[in-house]
């Protein structure tokens, strides 16, 4: 009953900001209210690792849908509601915006659903509903410059929903359900069935567009730098994972190990290699969001239960930095009126005092320095046993993002500046607190998967190491930034890449 | 049979969106790959001979699958609504630069973003 109401409140509250606009702000609390009870309430009824589940309608569970409240949801329920917190603090004090706080909630109301879904067909729902609010969000200014990155993000996510649809109709056909449960006890007595690479292919490169992984999200870094930045925040933060959240229920159902751990190394490296050579604060932050997700998918590839506390932990993390980083790169690229780093670099004296410290914070937690929320998050995954390969390329992506973060150095200075609203301030305490005092989810709720202590100093090693290298390399490097291929970010190649990336799917998956 | 005419059509709506840069042309496509795929999910409920799945005593009749039948509405609301929404900002950009051409507008787009500092 409760799972039931926790998407639903936002769907019937989203419909009441639309009705009268004037209350819009005091619904978005309550909204947010509602849910913080309930998510206190599901949690606290499952602390001993159990789960909640409900099949709506009182169907079986091969026909109906159900709704299972498990360690996934318990772990990003709590993010969706710290990084919705800031995003209301932070356009509170913005010009009323129509339909704006409507289309938060609907937002909500389905990240809420999809983390709570264990039905593909509800889950293709979800994300299409995911994709249609957020290509409304990212455009919400009606600049071209939005409109047409939320329209190519229409048109890809769309294409790649496509093949998800497809997916479904497959196992549909030659299981009869929908359910991922039941599909997981299935799918384990044939599991090298031809339809089952098919299926695994079509819904794996489906969501892929979805999740950011590169090749398949081409649409990504021009559509999270372009839209208003409390929309970055919740988009990088938050609806990205949406997509890692259905390849986790789906790598627990089909063997996508090897296939992960490919896709998941070329994301992180190249998504690092763009976020380098990015002249644009935002559009950097969307590259690197690009690389973060490929670290998900690696840690997803690993496949074993700490490696997947891992994924849930460094998810978390991620959602609070790069939130609160396009919320502060948002309001110093108002402050100085350009987004460019010699721009900003120039004109950093505009920059308020809150906005340095909150880039400061964010960018110390996404370079992973102990003992903040990146390095808690890195150390469980990287505990957790990867083989050579993807230790390698983990390793790899943490100097690149330290190398690609060192840009920002120059402005880390306080000074006398403008002052910064205090619902800005508050905005990004919510979110910088946690990442100051983080302490790994999952590793409170499952004890016995916390960190052998003997690995921690090697890890703080490999952690400032890593660090140094990337501001050393950052300080060694030649000033001039050489232009990379743009091309493949355009509306044509981007489908093409979907079509190769689907055709490579299938090969590694068959093989 | 129905499930490779709805391949068919899904392939030809993406050709046509990878090489077509008029961007009305490829929402088009859209649609044809979105139908192609409901097409899929149609044709997997179908069995041989099946009756349309409304009956009152359906005890001894082979009827076809209902349930793709009730979730694909959901598909093909969405679709719509996607298409919908796509050609409202098409007829946006076109305000602005007057042009359906992708590879026309990504270049303006991306002179702007070059020229302007853009946030």
């Amino acid at each position: 009953m409760i799972l039931a109401v926790l998407p639903l409140s936002r769907f019937v509250l989203g419909l009441l900001c639309h009705l009268s606009e004037r209350k819009a702000r005091l619904l978005a609390v309550v909204g947010w209210c509602i849910s913080a009870a309930l998510t206190v309430l599901l949690i606290l009824e499952t602390r001993d690792g159990s789960t909640i589940t409900v099949g709506l309608g009182g169907w079986p569970a091969d026909l109906g849908i159900v709704l299972r409240f498990d360690a996934v949801s318990a772990a990003v329920c709590p993010l969706v509601l710290l990084l919705e917190l800031a995003a209301i603090l932070y356009v509170r004090k913005d010009a009323p915006r129509p339909l704006f706080y409507a289309l938060l909630q609907f937002l909500l109301g389905a990240v809420f659903a999809l983390l709570l879904s264990q039905d593909l067909f509800n889950e293709y729902v979800i994300l299409e509903l995911l994709t249609l609010v957020g290509f409304l969000l990212v455009g919400y200014d009606r600049r071209p410059a939005q409109v047409w990155a939320s329209l190519k993000y229409l048109v890809l996510a769309s294409v790649g929903m496509g093949f998800f649809l497809v997916g479904v109709a497959v196992v549909y056909r030659h299981t009869g359900t929908l359910n991922l449960g039941l599909l997981a006890g299935i799918l384990a007595d044939q599991p090298d069935a031809p339809w089952v690479v098919l299926a695994a292919t079509l819904l794996t490169a489906g969501v892929a567009v979805k999740a950011g992984l590169f090749g398949f999200s081409q649409w990504l870094p021009a559509a999270h730098s372009a839209a208003p930045p409390a929309v970055s925040a919740l988009l990088s933060g938050l609806v990205i994972k949406m997509g890692i959240v259905v390849i986790l229920r789906l790598s627990q159902v089909f063997p996508l190990g090897a296939t992960l751990q490919l896709l998941g190394a070329a994301t992180a490296l190249l998504g690092v290699v763009y976020a380098a050579y990015a002249r644009n604060l935002k559009r950097m932050l969307a590259f690197s969001t690009l690389s973060q997700i490929g670290y998900l998918a690696l840690g997803l590839a690993i496949g074993t239960p700490q490696a997947l506390a891992g994924v849930l932990d460094y998810a978390i993390a991620h959602g609070l930095f790069k939130g609160l980083l396009f919320l502060a790169a948002g309001e110093a690229s108002r402050a100085v009126g350009s987004g460019r780093f010699d721009d900003l670099v120039s004109k950093r004296a505009a920059i308020p005092n809150a906005t340095v410290g909150a880039l400061l914070v964010g960018t110390l937690g996404i370079v992973g320095l102990p003992p903040l929320a990146g390095f808690g998050a890195k150390a469980v995954l990287l505990g957790s046993h990867p083989n050579v390969f993807v230790a390698t390329i983990l390793v790899l992506t943490s100097i690149g993002t330290a190398f690609a973060f060192a840009k920002l150095l120059p402005l880390f200075r306080f000074r006398r500046a403008a002052s910064c609203p205090s619902d800005r301030i508050a905005a990004y305490a919510v979110l910088a607190l946690p990442i100051l005092f983080f302490v790994p989810l999952t590793g409170v709720t499952l004890p016995s998967l916390q960190l052998g202590s003997g690995l921690r100093p090697l890890l703080v090693v490999e952690s400032v190491g890593a660090i140094a290298i990337g501001v050393l390399l950052h300080r060694l490097s030649a000033r001039r930034t050489p232009r990379l291929p743009r091309r493949i970010f355009f509306l044509e190649e981007a489908v093409l890449a979907i079509l190769i990336g689907l055709l490579l799917v299938y090969l590694f998956l068959s093989v | 049979m129905a499930f490779s005419v709805g391949v068919v059509l899904f392939g030809i709506g993406l050709v046509a969106i990878a090489i077509r840069r008029d961007l009305v042309i490829k929402l088009l496509a859209l649609g044809l790959t979105n139908a192609g795929s409901i097409l899929c999910l149609v044709a997997v409920g179908d069995r041989p001979d099946a009756r349309v799945p409304i009956c009152a005593v359906c005890r001894d009749v082979i009827y076809a699958d209902p349930l793709p039948q009730a979730v694909v509405l959901s598909a093909i609301v969405i679709n719509f609504a996607i298409l919908a929404l796509a050609l409202v900002f098409v007829m946006r950009l076109v305000e602005q630069y007057h042009s359906t051409d992708s590879r026309h507008i990504e270049d303006l787009v991306q002179r702007e973003l070059d020229e302007g500092g853009d946030q």
